[in-house]
Protein backbone atom coordinates (compact mmCIF):
# COMPACT_ATOMS: atom_id res chain seq x y z
CA UNK A 1 0.00 0.00 0.00
CA UNK A 2 1.25 3.21 -0.87
CA UNK A 3 2.25 5.92 1.35
CA UNK A 4 -0.51 8.58 1.99
CA UNK A 5 0.27 12.54 2.19
CA UNK A 6 0.82 12.66 5.96
CA UNK A 7 3.38 9.98 6.24
CA UNK A 8 5.21 11.29 2.79
CA UNK A 9 5.20 14.81 4.71
CA UNK A 10 6.78 13.46 7.91
CA UNK A 11 9.47 11.90 6.20
CA UNK A 12 10.35 14.35 4.09
CA UNK A 13 10.48 16.39 7.36
CA UNK A 14 12.79 13.89 8.57
CA UNK A 15 15.13 14.14 5.40
CA UNK A 16 15.51 17.71 5.93
CA UNK A 17 16.07 18.22 9.39
CA UNK A 18 18.19 16.20 11.32
CA UNK A 19 19.14 16.89 14.63
CA UNK A 20 22.55 15.65 16.31
CA UNK A 21 24.15 15.01 19.61
CA UNK A 22 27.36 14.65 20.08
CA UNK A 23 29.17 11.97 22.35
CA UNK A 24 32.68 11.38 23.13
CA UNK A 25 33.05 7.52 24.06
CA UNK A 26 36.63 7.82 24.73
CA UNK A 27 38.32 9.63 21.48
CA UNK A 28 41.83 11.43 22.24
CA UNK A 29 39.57 14.50 21.29
CA UNK A 30 41.09 15.32 17.67
CA UNK A 31 37.73 13.44 15.92
CA UNK A 32 35.66 16.16 19.11
CA UNK A 33 37.66 19.22 17.77
CA UNK A 34 36.48 18.13 13.64
CA UNK A 35 32.83 17.80 14.61
CA UNK A 36 32.74 21.23 16.18
CA UNK A 37 34.48 22.62 13.72
CA UNK A 38 31.79 21.28 11.43
CA UNK A 39 29.06 23.14 13.40
CA UNK A 40 30.95 26.65 12.85
CA UNK A 41 30.18 29.19 10.68
CA UNK A 42 32.75 28.16 8.12
CA UNK A 43 30.90 24.91 7.16
CA UNK A 44 27.36 25.78 8.03
CA UNK A 45 25.54 22.56 8.92
CA UNK A 46 22.19 24.52 9.05
CA UNK A 47 22.13 24.89 5.61
CA UNK A 48 20.92 21.52 5.82
CA UNK A 49 19.07 21.98 8.57
CA UNK A 50 21.47 19.72 11.02
CA UNK A 51 21.26 21.73 14.30
CA UNK A 52 22.78 20.68 17.52
CA UNK A 53 21.07 19.98 20.33
CA UNK A 54 21.64 19.37 24.09
CA UNK A 55 19.77 16.65 25.35
CA UNK A 56 19.19 13.22 23.76
CA UNK A 57 14.99 14.16 23.86
CA UNK A 58 15.47 16.16 20.76
CA UNK A 59 18.53 14.57 18.71
CA UNK A 60 17.57 12.42 15.68
CA UNK A 61 21.33 11.70 14.90
CA UNK A 62 23.86 10.38 17.47
CA UNK A 63 27.17 11.09 16.37
CA UNK A 64 29.51 8.85 18.21
CA UNK A 65 33.51 9.71 18.34
CA UNK A 66 36.53 7.31 20.19
CA UNK A 67 36.93 3.77 20.68
CA UNK A 68 34.49 3.34 23.48
CA UNK A 69 35.80 2.53 26.74
CA UNK A 70 34.63 0.18 29.49
CA UNK A 71 33.99 3.38 31.56
CA UNK A 72 31.28 4.77 28.47
CA UNK A 73 30.24 1.49 27.32
CA UNK A 74 26.57 1.98 29.71
CA UNK A 75 26.42 5.66 29.34
CA UNK A 76 26.46 5.32 26.00
CA UNK A 77 23.60 2.51 25.70
CA UNK A 78 21.79 4.78 27.82
CA UNK A 79 21.88 7.99 26.05
CA UNK A 80 21.02 5.77 22.76
CA UNK A 81 17.57 4.40 24.55
CA UNK A 82 17.03 7.64 25.58
CA UNK A 83 16.83 9.24 22.12
CA UNK A 84 12.84 9.05 20.44
CA UNK A 85 12.40 6.84 17.60
CA UNK A 86 13.56 6.96 14.52
CA UNK A 87 17.15 7.24 15.65
CA UNK A 88 20.69 7.18 14.13
CA UNK A 89 24.22 6.60 14.61
CA UNK A 90 26.99 7.89 13.04
CA UNK A 91 30.32 6.92 14.14
CA UNK A 92 33.42 9.84 13.05
CA UNK A 93 37.23 8.58 13.27
CA UNK A 94 38.83 4.96 12.72
CA UNK A 95 38.54 4.49 16.32
CA UNK A 96 34.75 4.65 16.58
CA UNK A 97 35.02 2.46 13.61
CA UNK A 98 36.65 -0.03 14.76
CA UNK A 99 38.61 0.59 17.89
CA UNK A 100 41.19 1.61 15.88
CA UNK A 101 44.85 1.29 17.72
CA UNK A 102 42.78 0.71 20.93
CA UNK A 103 41.85 -2.37 19.60
CA UNK A 104 42.24 -4.76 22.25
CA UNK A 105 43.03 -2.85 25.11
CA UNK A 106 41.88 -4.10 28.10
CA UNK A 107 40.20 -1.29 29.01
CA UNK A 108 38.28 -0.60 25.28
CA UNK A 109 35.06 -3.00 24.27
CA UNK A 110 35.97 -2.21 20.30
CA UNK A 111 34.14 0.36 18.21
CA UNK A 112 30.93 1.80 18.36
CA UNK A 113 29.08 -0.55 16.87
CA UNK A 114 30.17 -3.44 19.41
CA UNK A 115 27.44 -1.58 21.91
CA UNK A 116 24.64 0.05 19.86
CA UNK A 117 24.09 -0.03 16.26
CA UNK A 118 25.48 2.04 13.62
CA UNK A 119 24.23 3.74 10.59
CA UNK A 120 27.07 5.33 8.54
CA UNK A 121 30.78 5.13 9.31
CA UNK A 122 33.41 8.25 8.84
CA UNK A 123 37.36 6.86 9.00
CA UNK A 124 39.68 9.05 9.66
CA UNK A 125 42.12 10.37 12.32
CA UNK A 126 40.94 12.29 12.76
CA UNK A 127 37.98 12.71 10.37
CA UNK A 128 37.88 15.83 8.12
CA UNK A 129 34.71 18.30 8.82
CA UNK A 130 34.09 17.79 5.22
CA UNK A 131 33.93 13.63 5.90
CA UNK A 132 31.89 14.01 8.40
CA UNK A 133 29.56 16.36 6.23
CA UNK A 134 29.43 13.98 3.37
CA UNK A 135 28.57 10.99 5.40
CA UNK A 136 25.40 12.80 6.86
CA UNK A 137 24.47 14.01 3.69
CA UNK A 138 24.96 10.04 2.23
CA UNK A 139 23.13 8.90 5.12
CA UNK A 140 20.09 10.80 4.62
CA UNK A 141 19.72 10.03 0.96
CA UNK A 142 20.07 6.59 2.26
CA UNK A 143 17.08 7.53 4.21
CA UNK A 144 15.29 8.25 1.23
CA UNK A 145 16.25 5.60 -0.63
CA UNK A 146 14.75 3.32 2.27
CA UNK A 147 11.62 5.36 3.09
CA UNK A 148 10.93 4.80 -0.66
CA UNK A 149 11.26 0.77 -0.65
CA UNK A 150 9.28 0.66 2.55
CA UNK A 151 5.42 -0.35 2.65
CA UNK A 152 3.08 2.15 4.98
CA UNK A 153 2.78 1.45 8.14
CA UNK A 154 -0.78 0.86 7.98
CA UNK B 1 -20.94 31.39 15.29
CA UNK B 2 -19.17 30.27 12.54
CA UNK B 3 -17.40 33.67 11.64
CA UNK B 4 -16.21 33.35 15.41
CA UNK B 5 -14.95 29.85 14.08
CA UNK B 6 -13.27 31.15 10.86
CA UNK B 7 -11.65 33.89 13.53
CA UNK B 8 -10.40 31.34 16.19
CA UNK B 9 -8.93 28.61 13.63
CA UNK B 10 -8.65 29.91 10.38
CA UNK B 11 -7.65 33.95 10.22
CA UNK B 12 -6.21 35.45 12.16
CA UNK B 13 -6.15 32.50 14.38
CA UNK B 14 -4.70 29.07 14.37
CA UNK B 15 -4.25 28.48 10.84
CA UNK B 16 -2.68 32.06 9.87
CA UNK B 17 -0.93 32.14 12.93
CA UNK B 18 0.97 28.92 12.48
CA UNK B 19 1.85 29.90 9.16
CA UNK B 20 3.25 33.68 10.11
CA UNK B 21 5.27 31.90 12.96
CA UNK B 22 6.75 29.65 10.44
CA UNK B 23 7.99 32.89 7.95
CA UNK B 24 8.39 34.34 11.41
CA UNK B 25 10.82 31.67 12.56
CA UNK B 26 12.81 31.39 9.14
CA UNK B 27 13.49 34.83 8.91
CA UNK B 28 14.57 35.02 12.48
CA UNK B 29 16.49 32.14 11.83
CA UNK B 30 17.96 33.24 8.13
CA UNK B 31 18.86 37.18 10.32
CA UNK B 32 20.95 35.36 12.16
CA UNK B 33 22.60 33.37 9.96
CA UNK B 34 23.87 35.91 7.52
CA UNK B 35 24.79 38.62 10.64
CA UNK B 36 27.25 35.47 11.67
CA UNK B 37 28.18 35.52 7.82
CA UNK B 38 26.75 32.01 7.27
CA UNK B 39 24.45 31.12 4.39
CA UNK B 40 21.71 29.75 6.56
CA UNK B 41 18.51 27.59 6.79
CA UNK B 42 16.41 27.07 3.76
CA UNK B 43 13.25 29.07 3.24
CA UNK B 44 11.03 25.82 4.69
CA UNK B 45 13.32 24.77 7.23
CA UNK B 46 10.95 25.12 10.28
CA UNK B 47 7.98 23.54 8.49
CA UNK B 48 10.29 20.65 8.19
CA UNK B 49 11.47 20.90 11.92
CA UNK B 50 8.02 20.67 12.99
CA UNK B 51 6.60 17.62 10.55
CA UNK B 52 9.33 15.70 11.97
CA UNK B 53 8.85 16.39 15.43
CA UNK B 54 5.58 15.27 14.97
CA UNK B 55 6.41 11.88 13.58
CA UNK B 56 8.42 11.09 16.01
CA UNK B 57 8.45 8.80 19.49
CA UNK B 58 7.01 10.88 22.62
CA UNK B 59 8.58 9.87 25.81
CA UNK B 60 6.87 10.41 28.89
CA UNK B 61 9.28 10.32 32.14
CA UNK B 62 8.40 7.61 34.17
CA UNK B 63 8.35 10.04 37.36
CA UNK B 64 6.70 13.13 35.39
CA UNK B 65 2.89 13.39 36.31
CA UNK B 66 1.62 12.58 32.85
CA UNK B 67 -1.63 14.06 32.60
CA UNK B 68 0.24 17.67 33.05
CA UNK B 69 3.05 16.77 31.08
CA UNK B 70 0.91 16.74 28.10
CA UNK B 71 -1.36 19.30 29.00
CA UNK B 72 1.27 22.44 29.44
CA UNK B 73 2.15 22.69 25.62
CA UNK B 74 -1.30 22.73 24.83
CA UNK B 75 -1.88 25.39 27.22
CA UNK B 76 0.92 27.61 26.19
CA UNK B 77 0.01 27.22 22.52
CA UNK B 78 -3.80 28.57 23.34
CA UNK B 79 -3.01 31.25 25.54
CA UNK B 80 -0.70 32.88 22.76
CA UNK B 81 -3.46 32.09 19.86
CA UNK B 82 -5.86 33.52 22.47
CA UNK B 83 -4.20 36.49 22.64
CA UNK B 84 -3.52 37.13 19.31
CA UNK B 85 -7.13 37.74 18.91
CA UNK B 86 -7.02 40.95 20.39
CA UNK B 87 -4.11 42.46 18.37
CA UNK B 88 -5.28 44.85 15.64
CA UNK B 89 -4.55 43.43 12.44
CA UNK B 90 -5.69 45.42 9.72
CA UNK B 91 -7.59 48.27 10.90
CA UNK B 92 -7.08 50.30 13.72
CA UNK B 93 -9.35 47.83 15.97
CA UNK B 94 -8.63 44.30 16.88
CA UNK B 95 -11.82 41.80 16.21
CA UNK B 96 -12.89 42.08 19.79
CA UNK B 97 -11.89 44.86 21.51
CA UNK B 98 -12.89 46.13 24.78
CA UNK B 99 -11.87 49.17 27.01
CA UNK B 100 -8.96 46.84 28.61
CA UNK B 101 -7.64 44.54 26.48
CA UNK B 102 -3.96 45.57 26.15
CA UNK B 103 -4.07 44.54 29.91
CA UNK B 104 -6.12 41.35 29.10
CA UNK B 105 -3.27 40.69 26.43
CA UNK B 106 -0.13 41.02 29.05
CA UNK B 107 -1.69 38.61 31.49
CA UNK B 108 -2.01 35.93 28.29
CA UNK B 109 1.45 36.47 27.24
CA UNK B 110 2.03 35.57 31.30
CA UNK B 111 0.72 32.04 30.76
CA UNK B 112 3.31 30.57 28.65
CA UNK B 113 6.01 31.66 31.07
CA UNK B 114 4.06 29.80 33.85
CA UNK B 115 3.89 27.01 31.54
CA UNK B 116 7.12 26.79 30.42
CA UNK B 117 8.20 26.94 34.32
CA UNK B 118 5.50 23.65 34.96
CA UNK B 119 6.96 22.17 32.65
CA UNK B 120 10.40 22.04 33.91
CA UNK B 121 9.07 21.48 37.06
CA UNK B 122 6.64 18.81 36.56
CA UNK B 123 9.91 17.11 34.26
CA UNK B 124 11.08 15.58 37.48
CA UNK B 125 14.53 16.44 35.79
CA UNK B 126 17.63 18.05 37.53
CA UNK B 127 18.15 19.98 34.23
CA UNK B 128 14.93 20.84 33.66
CA UNK B 129 14.47 21.88 37.59
CA UNK B 130 17.29 24.28 37.80
CA UNK B 131 15.63 25.75 34.13
CA UNK B 132 11.79 26.10 35.32
CA UNK B 133 13.50 27.85 39.04
CA UNK B 134 15.22 30.25 36.02
CA UNK B 135 11.84 30.78 33.90
CA UNK B 136 10.42 32.44 37.50
CA UNK B 137 13.09 34.16 38.40
CA UNK B 138 13.38 36.14 35.13
CA UNK B 139 9.58 36.41 35.16
CA UNK B 140 9.83 38.51 37.79
CA UNK B 141 12.78 40.64 36.42
CA UNK B 142 11.63 41.36 33.40
CA UNK B 143 7.67 41.57 33.69
CA UNK B 144 7.30 44.87 35.56
CA UNK B 145 9.58 46.72 33.38
CA UNK B 146 8.09 45.30 30.21
CA UNK B 147 4.06 46.06 31.54
CA UNK B 148 5.58 49.83 32.50
CA UNK B 149 7.03 49.98 29.32
CA UNK B 150 3.86 48.86 27.37
CA UNK B 151 1.05 50.66 29.90
CA UNK B 152 3.01 54.25 29.61
CA UNK B 153 1.90 55.15 25.76
CA UNK B 154 -1.79 53.67 27.24
CA UNK B 155 -1.66 56.41 30.29
CA UNK B 156 -0.75 58.86 27.98
CA UNK B 157 -3.47 58.21 25.18
CA UNK B 158 -6.29 57.73 28.62
CA UNK B 159 -7.17 54.38 27.24
CA UNK B 160 -6.67 50.88 28.04
CA UNK B 161 -7.65 49.34 24.79
CA UNK B 162 -5.22 49.10 21.51
CA UNK B 163 -8.06 50.67 19.46
CA UNK B 164 -8.30 53.96 22.05
CA UNK B 165 -4.54 54.19 21.84
CA UNK B 166 -4.81 53.84 18.14
CA UNK B 167 -7.01 56.74 17.91
CA UNK B 168 -5.15 59.00 20.78
CA UNK B 169 -2.04 58.44 18.60
CA UNK B 170 -3.05 59.38 15.04
CA UNK B 171 -4.62 62.53 15.98
CA UNK B 172 -1.33 63.27 17.83
CA UNK B 173 1.05 61.61 15.88
CA UNK B 174 4.25 63.59 17.29
CA UNK B 175 3.52 62.21 21.17
CA UNK B 176 4.63 58.78 19.84
CA UNK B 177 8.65 60.63 19.85
CA UNK B 178 8.05 60.82 23.38
CA UNK B 179 7.76 57.15 24.10
CA UNK B 180 10.84 56.15 22.12
CA UNK B 181 12.36 55.52 25.78
CA UNK B 182 9.52 53.01 26.75
CA UNK B 183 9.98 51.15 23.17
CA UNK B 184 13.32 50.39 23.82
CA UNK B 185 12.45 49.06 27.21
CA UNK B 186 10.24 46.83 25.89
CA UNK B 187 12.30 46.08 22.76
CA UNK B 188 15.00 44.66 25.58
CA UNK B 189 12.76 43.21 28.15
CA UNK B 190 10.97 40.85 25.69
CA UNK B 191 13.73 39.01 25.35
CA UNK B 192 13.39 38.15 28.35
CA UNK B 193 9.76 37.28 27.37
CA UNK B 194 10.38 35.21 24.65
CA UNK B 195 13.93 33.79 26.25
CA UNK B 196 16.55 34.51 23.36
CA UNK B 197 19.68 35.77 23.84
CA UNK B 198 20.71 37.61 26.18
CA UNK B 199 18.33 36.46 28.59
CA UNK B 200 18.08 32.72 27.48
CA UNK B 201 19.25 31.46 30.76
CA UNK B 202 16.19 28.88 30.85
CA UNK B 203 17.19 26.64 27.99
CA UNK B 204 21.03 27.95 27.72
CA UNK B 205 21.50 24.86 25.99
CA UNK B 206 25.17 24.89 26.34
CA UNK B 207 25.23 24.45 30.12
CA UNK B 208 20.97 23.32 30.93
CA UNK B 209 21.28 20.83 27.54
CA UNK B 210 17.73 22.49 26.72
CA UNK B 211 16.20 23.68 30.30
CA UNK B 212 12.68 23.69 30.83
CA UNK B 213 12.27 21.41 28.12
CA UNK B 214 14.96 18.80 28.42
CA UNK B 215 12.18 16.02 28.70
CA UNK B 216 9.83 16.81 25.90
CA UNK B 217 10.07 15.14 22.59
CA UNK B 218 7.87 14.04 19.85
CA UNK B 219 4.80 15.42 19.40
CA UNK B 220 4.64 17.81 22.55
CA UNK B 221 7.85 19.40 21.93
CA UNK B 222 6.47 20.71 18.37
CA UNK B 223 3.92 21.97 20.43
CA UNK B 224 6.30 23.56 22.66
CA UNK B 225 8.02 24.77 19.51
CA UNK B 226 5.18 26.20 18.14
CA UNK B 227 3.57 28.22 20.85
CA UNK B 228 7.43 30.05 21.30
CA UNK B 229 7.56 30.99 17.46
CA UNK B 230 3.60 32.33 18.00
CA UNK B 231 4.75 33.79 20.97
CA UNK B 232 7.15 35.65 18.99
CA UNK B 233 4.93 37.05 16.50
CA UNK B 234 2.57 38.19 19.02
CA UNK B 235 4.84 39.94 21.15
CA UNK B 236 5.88 41.87 17.65
CA UNK B 237 2.62 42.66 16.90
CA UNK B 238 1.76 44.18 20.03
CA UNK B 239 5.06 46.28 20.60
CA UNK B 240 4.23 47.86 16.59
CA UNK B 241 0.47 47.96 17.58
CA UNK B 242 1.20 50.08 21.02
CA UNK B 243 4.55 52.15 19.30
CA UNK B 244 3.47 51.90 15.62
CA UNK B 245 -0.22 52.62 15.40
CA UNK B 246 0.06 53.45 12.04
CA UNK B 247 -3.16 51.86 9.92
CA UNK B 248 -3.59 53.42 6.11
CA UNK B 249 -7.17 52.94 4.76
CA UNK B 250 -7.82 49.47 3.22
CA UNK B 251 -8.10 46.15 4.59
CA UNK B 252 -5.21 45.14 2.38
CA UNK B 253 -2.98 48.29 2.79
CA UNK B 254 -3.30 48.25 6.42
CA UNK B 255 -2.38 44.09 6.45
CA UNK B 256 0.96 45.27 4.45
CA UNK B 257 1.65 47.35 7.14
CA UNK B 258 1.12 45.07 9.62
CA UNK B 259 3.25 42.76 7.94
CA UNK B 260 6.07 45.79 7.29
CA UNK B 261 5.80 46.47 11.15
CA UNK B 262 6.36 42.83 12.58
CA UNK B 263 9.26 42.62 10.05
CA UNK B 264 11.14 45.54 10.88
CA UNK B 265 10.84 44.69 15.19
CA UNK B 266 11.71 41.18 14.45
CA UNK B 267 14.83 42.77 12.56
CA UNK B 268 15.46 44.94 15.79
CA UNK B 269 14.67 41.38 17.98
CA UNK B 270 17.54 39.12 15.69
CA UNK B 271 20.01 41.77 15.77
CA UNK B 272 20.17 41.88 19.27
CA UNK B 273 20.06 38.58 19.37
CA UNK B 274 23.06 37.99 17.70
CA UNK B 275 24.96 40.51 18.85
CA UNK B 276 24.72 39.75 22.21
CA UNK B 277 25.95 37.05 24.73
CA UNK B 278 24.14 35.18 26.95
CA UNK B 279 24.13 36.83 30.50
CA UNK B 280 24.26 35.16 33.97
CA UNK B 281 20.67 35.20 36.20
CA UNK B 282 21.88 37.26 38.37
CA UNK B 283 23.13 40.10 36.08
CA UNK B 284 19.88 39.43 34.40
CA UNK B 285 17.97 40.66 37.58
CA UNK B 286 20.43 43.07 38.18
CA UNK B 287 20.23 44.79 35.04
CA UNK B 288 16.10 44.44 34.82
CA UNK B 289 15.95 46.20 37.98
CA UNK B 290 18.29 48.82 38.03
CA UNK B 291 17.97 49.96 34.66
CA UNK B 292 14.88 49.11 32.79
CA UNK B 293 12.68 49.55 35.54
CA UNK B 294 14.07 53.32 36.76
CA UNK B 295 13.45 53.84 32.88
CA UNK B 296 10.19 52.55 32.61
CA UNK B 297 9.37 54.44 35.83
CA UNK B 298 11.29 57.63 34.29
CA UNK B 299 8.91 57.28 31.22
CA UNK B 300 5.85 57.05 33.35
CA UNK B 301 6.48 59.97 35.33
CA UNK B 302 7.16 62.08 32.16
CA UNK B 303 3.85 60.58 30.12
CA UNK B 304 1.59 61.89 33.79
CA UNK B 305 3.55 65.42 33.60
CA UNK B 306 2.97 65.60 29.98
CA UNK B 307 -0.72 64.62 30.13
CA UNK B 308 -1.05 67.19 33.62
CA UNK B 309 0.43 70.11 31.13
CA UNK B 310 -1.61 69.37 27.93
CA UNK B 311 -4.51 69.50 30.77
Amino acid sequence: MAKNILERAVDWGRRKSPWIIHFNAGACNGCDIEVVDALTPRYDLERFGILQQGTPRHSDVLVCTGAVTLQTRDRLKQIYEQMPEPKFVVAVGTCACTGGIFDGCYCVSGGIDSVIPVDAYVPGCAARPEAIIDAVVKLLSALEAAQKAEPSEQ
Amino acid sequence: MLLALFHILIFPGMLFLGAYALVFSFIDRKLYARLQNRRGPRWYQPLADFLKLLGKETIIPEHADKRVFVFLPVMALAAVTAAYLYIPIWSSTSLYPFEGDLIVLLYLLTLPTLCFFLAGWYSTSVYATIGAVRALTQLFSYEVPLFMALLAPALLADSWSLSGMTAYYSTHPLYLLINIPAFLVAVIACQGKLERVPFDLPEAETELAGGTFVEYSGRLYAIFRMAIDCELVVVASLISAVFLPFYPAGAWAGFGVYILKTLVILFILALLRSIMARVRIEQMVAFCWKYLTPLALIQIIANLLLKGVLA
